[in-house]
């Protein structure tokens, strides 16, 4: 591999690391919550995330088939949002 | 940088784990669950097996979120009258628990890095006869060619868990989404929203099924993905379900097993041996079957979220 080649696939793993990183801080939102569609955004938040971390692994590791696993989460991204719709609100107002 | 990136995956895979199990709150584990599949993915994807991480990626995103959503929200009422909270084992037995399981999986580690790589693998051979399979992809190759009793038996599994299901229907009926609440209409985005995803979603299942001919991808995986259109179809109460199971369904769900097994029957005389394909027809073959095997699991999957016999489009 070209040196240019070699600083590309560290450049593109350590923005994978630090997208990584900003999903595992945002769990700090699922813990606080308060309420529970703060809870769900944080989820799809992540399931964006991971969507960016595949497409850079996909260049990085040289796995095509990683983009296809991106977009499979990014189709599916939304039946989570319409399945916590179907949740009924608290009475309280307030989430879990 | 690789190395710091894999060091942060498993130590946020193992903290998430630890989280799921451990945290107050049904719903906080809910989420937290949805997250550990996404890591569980990159974990896979990760390990350079990307057919692994298309299957939890399907089925983490589209399946067992919208299941365990819909199980909260069946337990909701429950789980206000009393909440109990995680700890309903004393304090000395989770630790007990704990130390043993650690140190099983401390031994089973110890043995695991004892063991000697085998000289001559199973998989390697595989491989290397890969092209008498009639496809270009490995895994493909071995759940339909090599190791296809394996793959049909998998099928015949899936159908069983559904006729189970339905033996024990009374209670499950309560597990699926129910009906829209009279007199709140439907959010305005969700017309668009299916008009969308629907179309694209049947696409992507079609585009699976071809490429596990020769990159990751096939039956399993596009399967997945139908299923959680039909969950979402259920969840948007466009599918209503029903209490009969209707002929085309039976038919869908016994298709790809029966259509499977005449092939793997008329291999004993058009081929070397039962489940063998004819060697020019291995490809088409395959094809055939996997797109059978695409839809018989996907109805059964559907199925079994929805807690119904069968499924009817809403009358309009």
């Amino acid at each position: 591999m070209s040196h240019r080649g070699y600083a590309v696939e560290t450049l593109n793993l350590a923005v994978a690391a630090f997208l990584l990183l900003n999903l595992l801080a945002g769990l700090g939102r699922v813990h606080r919550g308060p309420g529970a569609a703060d809870r769900m955004l944080a989820a799809l938040l992540f399931g964006t995330t991971t969507v960016a971390v595949l497409l850079l692994l996909a260049e990085a590791m040289a796995l095509p088939a990683l983009r296809d696993v991106a977009l499979l989460l990014v189709l599916l991204a939304a039946i989570l949002a319409v399945a916590f719709t179907r949740i009924p609100r608290r009475p309280d107002g307030a989430g879990r | 940088m690789g190395l710091a990136f894999d060091l942060l995956l498993a130590g946020g895979l193992l903290g998430l784990a630890l989280q799921v199990v451990a945290s107050r709150g049904l719903f906080r584990s809910v989420v937290l669950f949805i997250a550990l599949g996404l890591l569980m993915a990159l974990a896979w994807a990760r390990l350079a097996a990307p057919d692994l991480a298309l299957a939890e990626a399907a089925i983490g995103a589209g399946l067992t979120g919208a299941l365990l959503l819909s199980a909260y929200r069946a337990l909701q009422p429950a789980e206000e009258a009393a909440d109990p909270g995680p700890a309903a084992l004393p304090r000395w037995g989770a630790l007990a628990a704990a130390v043993l399981s650690g140190a099983l999986v401390a031994a089973l580690g110890w043995a695991a890095l004892g063991l000697e790589a085998p000289a001559a693998s199973a998989g390697r051979e595989a491989l290397a006869r890969l092209g008498e399979s009639g496809v270009k992809s490995p895994l493909t190759g071995v759940l339909l060619g090599f190791r296809a009793i394996d793959t049909l038996a998998e099928v015949v599994v899936l159908l069983v868990a559904f006729l189970g299901a339905r033996v024990v229907a009374e209670p499950l009926q309560r597990a699926g989404p129910g009906p829209s609440a009279p007199g709140s209409g439907e959010p305005v985005l969700t017309a668009p929203l299916l008009r969308l995803v629907v179309p694209m979603g049947v696409i992507v299942a079609g585009y699976l099924l071809w490429s596990g001919g020769h990159q990751p991808g096939g039956a399993f995986q596009a399967g997945a993905v139908l299923a959680a259109l039909g969950v979402l179809l259920r969840l948007t109460g466009r599918l209503q379900p029903a209490a009969a199971t209707s002929p085309a369904e039976r038919l869908a769900l016994v298709g790809g097993i029966v259509l499977f097994s005449a092939i793997g029957l008329a291999g004993a005389g058009t081929a070397s041996a039962v489940l063998a394909y004819p060697e020019a027809w291995a490809y088409p073959l395959i094809l055939a079957i996997e797109t059978g095997l695409a839809v018989a699991i996907a109805l059964p999957l559907t199925l079994l979220f929805s807690g119904s016999a069968g499924l009817r489009w809403r009358e309009r």
